[in-house]
């Protein structure tokens, strides 16, 4: 016999470190037992192979019943497809992540013989099953996937799916390019000086046949655009290279059918090509994450309700006033409802963001989107989902109308267009007047010329490029920006606007600090230690993960009470852990004291011991980041919480005019119109329901998320919580962005301006102009591409260093 | 020279050919997920006979 020491014990399926005392099966260690069934599970159906593809591939499951997906609404809504043989389902599993996943999912038709077929999509994190559903319900399917560690992610009804223009845009690039290669080929013996009459005339209508195609269906949405615009009465970007196509092709025709020339077609259809690759290489998009989501997607699926002495679950959209509800420990209260029966310490830190829990008494309101924390209660709903205090938000203009932060806001490229088009136009109107009164064979070739080498090209190139390597670029730092739109109006922010908690502050990762009047022994200890084990408030599990090593001792006449705290008997003891009033221990609080901290009370056997403290603190790296925004930008801070709680933070606002405390989520709102309206740039920077406003009204609302990047309130940026001190190298990269674009502009106005001064004389021929055009575009496109890679080059080094440090 | 209209007969049929079968993969949603198939096909075969 021999007695192994591990320093840290591994689960076989998910990688965790184990606790002290491992499941062990099959010589191999388990967390849990859920990780265990499914190790169990996997090797019973030959699936042990899962276990090759990637070490610890594993995640812990839930035993999340999701029978409720049988309800006729669910049913409806998530079946794509059904017959007499079989039905067609798809889930977004957001646990997805390795090569293991996919094997398991792809071959979960042997786990359950009436799963057919399954078909993963590892980019989307989508799960397509085709299934047998007369033997096995949606629900038993759903509950069987979740018990596999991959819950599926239910979406709301509104939440709908991002559809993508992505297959038009790719047929339309891939014909163009057919056509621009082709062109190019028929166009060779013109090139070459080849001289053979009826072979020239057969690749000028060749060539015709393919810029036709190219400029009337690839470039389709040129006109489109333009005419909306113009529409409108503004000239955007496109216009001017419209122009340039049309004046290009239009001369090709001429040239082609009355056999006076080749016409430049391979130009033309080459420029689409480019035009439309910068169009797609911009369409960066992330499809497992959700910029558009609303309230619906915090609250549950699936309430419970009494209806006739019974319990039943019903879809939250079935549910109407006057309906009764059970609502457990740790849900959120779907609408404004009565508490009926029992007691709660409801939690909106998610709606207003306050930290501290309100105790609620039978018969009191509660609102939508509270969390309640205490045993089971009752409550009866007298107001319709949608009319709830919380929901008001979204009734705002700034959510009903999906364009405003568009609207009011001219990006670059069309506040040059609009300039470089009457400049252009009036320039090739004087030079054809001119050149028609002095010599009249030079007036078409100077304005065709002046038309086609002057389109702003270019900037249509480098725009998409640079915008687009940038949000890759931040992609790889967790930082994800909706669109280059987005990011280009990230480059123009003055002002930055933080939610406190949640965003700036978090609750401590440091040890809680002891503040007793007396030492405690082992046994009072392992008392306070087993009484906390018996309750899931959120402060008893951070008592439980910090007095870790206790041991457990049997306990008698265990009592919670809700909104005060515990009770129980360990032999001789009686412990008491709660509010200061219940555990009758005096707040002793220094008056002028501000308390940052949340405080738990102990007494044994009536005696006040005094208390411990869990403090709230900055995320690590905020004040670096705040001292140096400062220097850059308005720097505001907006909290729903009490000042009190922020004291540490205030340091790095030095106007108070600057700090708001006490927020709704409306006046959040309002505060950032406020900003507005003096004609700032704003970008918000929140994490909670409570910002959605805000983020929302915001020119750019950047969403901090901190485990999951998959559930964030509707914005058009996500960051990942730990990268938020770097957020002003990441501002300052848009803004290098923006600069390399108005520089690699300059460039092409240099080089426009040369081949301008030849056109207006009339002596470029048009041939020439047509071929310094994609030259012109290649150009720009080496340097976007360089440039942005360079710089997220330095960003990525600057990042490693600090990690280093 | 007559060679050259066969060959540009030849050459467009096959060009054409080919944005048939791009035009074809596109709309039958080939060229939506381009990461599963690439990790599937490094998939060991499955042993499935294995009692």
């Amino acid at each position: 016999m021999y007695t192994e020491v591990l320093e840290e014990v591994i689960c076989y399926h998910c990688g965790d470190e184990c606790s002290e005392t491992p499941i062990i099966h099959q010589e191999k260690t388990f967390c849990c037992h859920g990780c265990e069934q499914v190790y169990e599970l996997l090797n019973d159906n030959q699936l042990e192979e899962y276990y090759n593809c990637d070490l610890n591939p594993g995640i812990s499951p839930t035993d999340k019943n999701f029978d409720f997906l049988n309800n006729k609404a669910f049913r409806d809504r998530l079946i794509t497809f059904s017959n007499a043989d079989f039905s067609k389902v798809s889930f977004h599993l957001p646990a997805i992540h390795c090569r293991s996943c996919l094997y398991l999912l792809e071959n979960l038709q042997k786990l359950n013989p009436q799963i057919i077929k399954t078909s993963l999509n590892f980019g989307k994190k989508d799960l397509t099953v085709w299934f047998k559903e007369d033997q096995l319900s949606l629900g038993a399917l759903a509950t069987l996937i979740a018990s596999l560690g991959y819950e599926p992610h239910i979406s709301n009804a509104e939440e709908k799916p991002q559809n993508n223009d992505q297959k038009k845009l790719f047929l339309k690039l891939g014909i163009a390019g057919f056509c621009a290669g082709n062109a190019m080929l028929f166009s060779f013996p013109e090139y070459l000086g080849i001289d053979d009459g009826s072979l020239q005339a057969l690749f000028g209508y060749l060539n015709l046949a393919l810029g036709s195609v190219a400029v009337f269906y690839s470039g389709s949405d040129y006109f489109s655009n333009v005419y909306a615009h113009l529409k409108l009465h503004k000239m955007t970007i496109e216009l001017p290279i419209l122009l340039g196509i049309l004046v290009g092709y239009g001369r090709s025709v001429f040239e082609i059918i009355s056999h006076t020339g080749a016409g430049y077609i391979d130009s033309v259809s080459g420029l689409i090509f480019f035009l439309l690759i910068g169009k797609w290489f911009q369409q960066k998009s992330f499809d497992f994450l959700s910029f558009e989501r609303n309230y619906k997607a915090y609250f549950p699926l699936v309430v419970t309700k009494i209806a006739n002495g019974k319990e039943e679950t019903a879809p939250l959209e079935e549910i109407q006033v006057g309906d009764r509800l059970l609502i457990r420990n740790q849900e959120i209260i779907p609408a404004d409802a009565y508490l009926l029966k029992g007691q709660s310490q409801m939690d909106y830190s998610f709606v207003t963001g306050e930290s501290e829990l309100i105790p609620i008494q039978a018969g009191q309101s509660i609102y939508a989107g509270g969390k309640h924390v205490g045993e089971v209660i009752e409550i009866q709903i007298n107001k319709e989902l949608n009319q709830s205090h919380l929901t008001q938000l979204w009734e705002q203009q700034a959510f009903k109308d999906p364009n405003h932060k568009t609207e009011n806001w001219e990006n670059f490229a069309n506040q040059v267009g609009m300039y470089f088009t009457v400049i252009l136009l009036s320039l090739a109107t004087i030079a054809g007047i001119y050149w028609f009164n002095v010599d009249q064979s030079r007036w078409s070739n100077a304005v065709v010329s002046i038309l086609v080498i002057a389109c702003p090209c270019a900037l249509a190139v480098s725009y998409p490029f640079a915008l687009g390597h940038g949000i890759r670029w931040l992609a790889k730092f967790n930082f994800f920006v909706k669109d280059i739109q987005t990011f280009e109006r990230m480059a123009q922010v003055d002002t930055l606007v933080f939610d406190k908690t949640g965003t700036l502050t978090l609750q401590s990762q440091q040890e809680p600090s002891v503040h007793f009047n007396r030492d405690l022994n082992d046994t009072e200890w392992n008392a306070i230690y087993s009484l906390v084990f018996q309750s899931t408030h959120p402060l008893s599990k951070q008592v439980k993960k910090f007095l870790q090593n206790r041991s457990i001792i049997p306990l008698t006449e265990f009592k919670e009470i809700s909104g005060k705290g515990l009770q129980a008997s360990f032999d001789d003891l009686f412990v008491q852990i709660g509010s200061a009033k219940y555990t009758l221990n005096k707040l002793n609080t220094p008056e002028g004291f501000i308390s940052s901290e949340t405080r738990l009370f102990v007494s044994i056997n009536q005696e006040p011991i005094g208390f411990i403290e869990f403090p709230w603190e900055n995320r690590p790296g905020v004040e670096g980041m705040l001292h140096s925004l400062r220097h850059q930008y308005e720097v505001h801070l907006i909290s729903g919480d009490k000042k009190e709680h922020a004291a540490h933070l205030l340091d790095w606002f030095e106007n108070q005019d600057q700090v708001k405390f006490e927020c709704s989520p409306l006046e959040k709102m309002e505060y950032i119109q406020a900003l507005q309206k003096q004609g700032k740039i704003v970008a918000m920077i929140g994490d909670g329901l409570n910002d959605a406003g805000a983020l929302k009204q915001a020119a750019v609302g950047i969403a901090v998320s901190d485990d999951h990047l998959h559930f964030t309130p509707s914005s058009d940026a996500i960051l990942k919580g730990s990268e938020l001190p770097r957020l002003g190298e990441y501002m300052r990269y848009s803004k290098f962005g923006l600069q390399l674009i108005k520089a690699s502009f300059l460039l092409s106005l240099v080089y426009n301006g040369f081949g301008l001064s030849y056109a207006i004389q009339g002596n470029l021929y048009p041939l020439i102009a047509a071929i310094l055009m994609p030259i012109n575009s290649i150009s720009m496109l080496v340097i976007a591409t360089w440039g942005m890679n360079w710089k997220g080059q330095l960003l990525s080094r600057s990042k490693i260093r600090i990690k280093a440090e | 020279m007559e060679i050259m209209y066969l060959m540009i007969g030849l050459s467009l049929f096959m060009a054409i050919g080919f944005v048939i079968a791009f035009v074809w993969s596109i709309k039958t949603g080939q060229q939506e997920d381009l990461i599963t198939p690439a990790m599937r096909i490094l998939q060991d075969d499955q042993k499935t006979n294995k009692l």
